[in-house]
């Protein structure tokens, strides 16, 4: 057998794209859980339990806390979506404008996940983390959700780490580098995820 | 320096790609797949290094990373690594390596004449010698022990955008250890029913002993290609696992570029997780101590035996072997089948099957004998024959002794899981002993001897842990059966007589040393160790390890199975700090939070503070001094300043539960709170110190913002979520984490109301919006919070903007400004006015003080229950004697604080520290905080503060810390 070359794990290029969006936090009120659930069904948005991210009219709905779900939705007016969401929940929930908090990135391509092996502690193998999975983890040191899509990985991160992690992204993907793409939005992610 | 010894092809080896390399500034060439070792013994050169202690010459003893001896600096444009192996360092183009621990050259080391007073250097000798003076310990002796110590030097040279390591992590179902027959079987067996493997070896190809065998090529070709194309089965080479840590998780280390390279991955650390592991580690050739045993040209049978077949390396002309077992006996006749004869074969066993052999190939074996003496300083160049009774037999010449003193299974990794090492007297070894949870030992790494036996074992263990798993393992194509009959090794560790003999190599430790060691109360295996540095270092002692307890044993008066063997700890073998680091260094080391207008700030000129992971304006201005501070301070002072404060904590609080929740957490009242208005409140911990401090804001009847501290966000945050769910299960309470999504801008300033009424929707007058009133607004068309709350003693606002909108509204304040002067500040402007102020921050919300020390004792709610209630009524904590905040200022105007400054008494005893100082805006002079032993009594004395540190002292006056406006005029305006 020959020796194998020291070959670099390095993946083949990753696309990496930003998303703008809505991020609303929905959380029942105490005793509230099923009624929210209930309510949620009516209006045609199926909240997933923890570990999940599942496709909305609207957008994404990402579960990685008991009794929490970040909805996302295509950008609007600052605010707005969680009005809505407020409004419309009131007796059982409460909604809280995150859009700002947190910064969505998209990450696309067949190295995507090898990357992420770099900083994630993740079973990242398709089989194990398939599209429909979401989880809060850590990479790079700060605090990332997780989600796949069909045909990537949805990384929520806080709006203040959010430069630090790209900036570990792009090392990390060397030798072959990022591949910045334009903006993608909620739709692209939705349309994608759990099919 | 012997003939050139490159006789054969070898299998790792390519005759057509020349490499050209330098050892010790001279210019040598090797070939493509060599390891400096092999290279170099291809050139005749058997001196690589001096040792330790005695600066004895040393060459080659091995062929892997037991290595003891062979260790040389490197040189590279990253500088010049230690202690690198020779044995398992790649060969590259331009490879400059020099020789450790001598001077001037390796071959004329003065510092060799440590060897001629080996005698009154034994084991221990510093800890006897260097008693006295005492006063010596630090100035002379240490200095000088410490300058002795070690064998390579490090240079580094890493550059600021060096990333030498990286770190991988992994998942599989199983992950074997070690690709030698018995590795490669269960692999294959294990990715065969779908398991996903990991299969891991130190070396760069697969194989293991199997690549010593040519009649195992084929099976070895095979079941590498088949492990290849398994999508289930990844393969690390040139990866050794490091460290075990029980529950699946594993560490190895990878080597990935050569080191010349300067730039690029040179680690990579796989950290590893598995529901099984099976260790197929194989087992390590032993050592025999006897007298001259590390003479260059003195090497292990079966080192010989790779460097002949990997690179086609004869380590000399007229080797003499020496062995108890039959299996180092295949070294002799590969050599033999290579040309080179043995000029004696010395077995200490009466007979043998594998000495039969030899004598039907013509070789003479001198049976039931020992080698008792290696003769040669720089060289081997004959050794003594004795009979097993100690009678002198023969003298041989040869120039290099192959020696096999048994085999002994790795042990390291199933050790670190809590493997029990049991004693084999089959074996003459101790033999790991795990329980199947924990992991599955397979081939020679338990025992087994033999490649096909290995194989066999193997397979048994892939499905012992296929079927742990839920599958069956498939039939698959049988190994060769190319073991022999094999006759049971006889022991042997050490060949009494004079001269000395090394257990370690490495650090130089003799049979002698041990015995020493033993007479000295040093008699337990691990004392021992400490005590001589047996089994220390880079080689941990793997080939001599066993030796030395073997001595031990018999200076002991019991058997080796009493005395034990050295307990491995991770790592198995030398990490580099750079591979534990991985990418997390230089500006990673860290993150970093950058504010939503980090770059607005950067382009207009700001100097960075790090403030935990946060990057804050510190100032803006790149020139030092306290100018710039005191023109952003005076511009609040006089006119308007804004300044960001996006780095303090908020907690959206929501629920028909949250006023008595915040009562609770809260020291003073919030229940009484009215919507649209804030108030201060401050938070104890349970032991009922002071916690942290900031505002708190009812914008709705169950809705609350709460701030806390830059420096507390994270720890109030969790101290409200544990509370939330333990404490108060009950209420119906919503917490979340919004720091990041509010931007917020502090505008303060006799103008800021004239400022904010210019991009705000909202009536901001007084009347309207009085002190402490919060409410929505749009500011610059942007839905905002407003909040009258003031950090630095003026009439002072807080806007909050989604972090998104920052910027809009931040460069519609700047814009709207320009005629009232607006000039933004950064934090040292915010401490100057704060400190004038009285306001704490961290420097004082030390976690030492109490609400009483600070002032806030008033505060305390006196009725209903509340978080560290009871713990602050302490009497200790009330006392008057305790540190308490004050203000300070020096009596000569012209005079300055520091930060740190003791308060001193007439006595020269320390009462208090200045725990903040500025030189002030409106007053001559500086101003400072303190704590001081009952300061709040002490207003209006005098003291000395003094820094040891600077040298510095001055006479100070102590104040009210509201040394500004302290009837609250300015805030209220």
């Amino acid at each position: 057998m020959s020796a194998p070359e020291s070959a670099p794990l390095a993946p083949p290029a990753v696309q990496l794209a930003h998303c703008a969006a809505d991020i609303v936090q929905l959380s029942p009120r105490r005793g509230a859980h099923a009624e929210l659930q209930r309510f949620a069904s009516g209006h045609a948005l199926a909240l997933p339990p923890c570990g999940r991210v599942a496709r909305a009219t609207a957008g994404l709905v990402l579960a990685v806390r008991p009794e929490r779900w970040l909805l996302l939705a295509p950008a609007a007016e600052a605010g707005a979506s969680a009005a809505y969401w407020q409004e419309l929940t009131r007796p059982c929930a409460l909604a809280v404008d995150l859009s700002g908090a947190f910064t969505l990135l998209y990450l696309a391509g067949a190295g995507a996940r090898a990357l992420l092996t770099r900083g994630c502690r993740l079973d990242l193998d398709p089989q194990q983390f398939a599209p429909g999975c979401a989880a809060a983890t850590v990479i790079a040191q700060v605090p990332v959700t997780l989600a796949a899509v069909a045909h990537g990985l949805l990384l929520v991160t806080p709006a203040s780490t959010a430069r630090h992690l790209q900036e570990w992204l792009s090392i990390s993907a060397r030798p072959s580098g990022l591949d910045r793409r334009a903006d993608v939005t909620v739709h692209t992610l939705s349309g994608d995820a759990t099919r | 320096m012997s003939g050139a010894a490159r006789i054969a092809a070898g299998i790792l080896t390519d005759p057509a790609r020349p490499v050209g390399f330098r050892f010790d500034g001279r210019a040598f060439a090797g070939l493509a797949g060599d390891t400096l070792a092999s290279a170099l013994l291809a050139n005749g050169q058997r001196l690589i290094a001096r040792s330790f202690k005695y600066h004895r010459p040393r060459g080659i003893v091995t062929a892997g990373p037991e290595e003891p001896s062979a260790l040389v600096d490197v040189l590279t444009a990253s500088g010049r690594e230690p202690n690198q192996l020779a044995t398992t360092l790649p060969l590259c183009e331009g490879l400059c390596a020099v020789s450790q621990n001598r001077w001037p050259s390796l071959h004329y080391d003065l510092l060799a004449f440590n060897d001629r007073l080996a005698r009154f250097l034994p084991a221990g000798f510093y800890y006897k010698t260097f008693m006295w003076p005492a006063r010596a310990w630090e100035r002379l002796y240490e200095p000088l022990i410490r300058r002795a110590a070690g064998l390579g030097k490090l240079v580094p040279r890493i550059g600021a955008a060096a990333a030498p390591a990286e770190t991988v992590h992994h998942h599989a179902d199983v992950l074997v250890v070690g690709a030698g027959a018995a590795g490669l079987t269960a692999a294959n067996l294990l990715g065969r029913c779908g398991l996903r493997v990991l299969l891991a070896d130190q070396d760069a190809v697969l194989g293991g002993g199997t690549l010593l065998d040519e009649g195992w090529t084929a099976w070895r070709q095979q079941t590498g290609d088949a492990l290849a194309a398994s999508p289930s089965v990844r393969i690390l080479t040139r990866s050794t696992v490091v460290g075990a840590y029980g529950h699946g998780v594993f560490g190895a280390l990878e080597t990935l570029a050569a080191p010349t390279s300067s730039s690029g991955l040179r680690e990579r650390l796989h950290v590893i997780r598995v529901r099984r592991v099976l260790f197929a580690t194989g087992a390590e050739e032993r050592l025999i101590a006897l007298a001259g045993n590390d003479v260059p040209g003195v090497m292990l049978a079966g080192a010989a035996h790779s460097y002949l077949r990997r690179y086609g390396v004869a380590v000399g002309c007229r080797p003499a072997f020496f062995v108890n077992n039959d299996e180092a006996y295949a070294a002799l006749f590969a050599l033999a089948a290579a040309g080179i004869s043995p000029v004696a074969v010395i077995d200490v066993r009466a007979e043998s099957l594998a000495a039969a052999r030899a004598r039907a190939l013509g070789m003479r074996v001198y049976a039931r004998c020992l080698v008792s003496a290696v003769l040669g300083r720089s060289s081997v160049r004959a050794v003594r024959i004795t009979a097993l009774d100690g009678a002198p037999l023969q003298t041989v010449r040869a120039d290099s002794l192959l020696l096999s003193g048994g085999f002994s299974p790795r042990a390291a990794l199933p050790v670190q899981l809590g493997g029990h090492l049991g004693w084999q007297e089959r074996l003459a070894a101790f033999v790991p002993e795990l329980t199947p949870r924990a992991g599955v030992m397979a081939g020679s790494a338990r025992g087994v001897a033999g490649l096909a036996a290995a194989a066999r074992d193997g397979a048994v263990a892939a499905a012992q842990i296929a079927r742990e798993l839920g599958r069956e393992c498939e039939p698959h194509a049988a190994p060769p059966e190319t073991d022999l009959a094999a006759t049971p090794l006889a022991a042997l560790w050490e060949v009494p007589g004079p001269g000395r003999a090394f257990v370690d190599l490495q650090n130089d430790v003799t049979t002698a040393d041990v015995r020493l060691a033993c007479r000295e109360g040093y008699a337990h295996l691990e004392h021992m160790k400490r005590y001589t540095t047996h089994g220390m270092a880079t080689d941990q002692g793997r080939i001599g390890g066993l030796l030395g307890s073997a001595v031990l044993a018999q200076a002991r008066g019991q058997t080796l199975a009493e005395v034990g063997a050295l307990r491995p700890r991770p790592f198995a073998q030398p990490v580099p700090f750079a591979a534990l680091a991985g990418s997390e260094v230089g500006a990673h080391f860290k993150p970093q939070r950058r504010l939503p207008l980090h770059d607005w700030h950067a382009a207009h000129g700001a100097s960075f503070v790090s403030t935990g992971l946060w990057l804050r304006p510190l100032v803006y201005a790149q020139e030092g001094g306290w100018e710039p501070v005191l023109r952003e301070a005076r511009a609040v002072r006089q006119g308007v300043g804004v300044t960001d404060v996006s780095t303090l904590g908020k907690i959206d609080v929501q629920g028909a539960d949250a006023v008595r929740f915040l009562d609770v957490v809260y020291a003073n009242t919030f229940s009484t709170l009215a919507v649209g208005r804030a108030r201060y409140g401050i938070m104890l911990r349970e032991d009922g110190m002071l916690f942290d401090d900031g505002t708190t804001a009812r914008l709705a009847a169950e809705h609350f913002l709460v701030t806390t501290t830059t420096a507390n966000a994270a720890a109030v945050l969790e101290h409200l979520e544990f509370h939330r769910q333990s404490t108060c299960a009950q209420l119906d309470v919503t917490l979340t984490d919004v720091a990041d999504q509010w931007a917020q801008f502090a505008i303060a300033g006799p103008r800021a109301r004239e400022l904010l009424a210019r991009i705000v929707d909202a009536d901001v007058a007084n009347a309207a919006f009085p002190f402490m009133a919060a409410g929505a607004v749009r500011a610059a068309g942007v839905a905002a919070r407003l909040f009258r709350i003031s950090f630095s003693g003026e009439l002072a606002f807080e806007l909050a903007v989604p972090a998104h909108c920052a910027r809009t509204v931040w460069e519609a304040l700047q814009s709207a400004g320009r005629t009232l002067g607006l000039l933004p500040y950064g934090l040292d402007a915010l401490n100057t006015l704060r400190i004038e102020k009285g306001h704490v921050t961290g420097a004082e919300l030390n976690g030492n003080t109490s609400a009483h020390d600070l002032g806030f004792g008033r505060m305390l709610k006196p009725q209903g229950d509340f978080i560290g209630r009871t713990l602050s009524a302490r009497p200790a904590l009330q006392s008057g004697e305790r540190l308490q905040l004050v203000g300070v200022r020096p009596l000569d105007r012209a005079r300055r604080l520091r930060n740190g400054m003791h308060l001193l008494a007439s006595s020269g005893a320390s009462e208090g520290y200045v725990t903040s100082s500025t030189p002030s805006t409106e007053l001559p002079g500086w101003l400072g905080l303190a704590l001081l032993s009952g300061g709040r009594a002490r207003i209006g004395t005098r003291l000395t503060a003094r820094s040891e540190l600077h040298g510095e002292e001055v006479a100070v006056e102590i104040l009210s810390p509201h040394m500004l406006d302290p009837e609250n005029v300015r805030v209220r305006a």
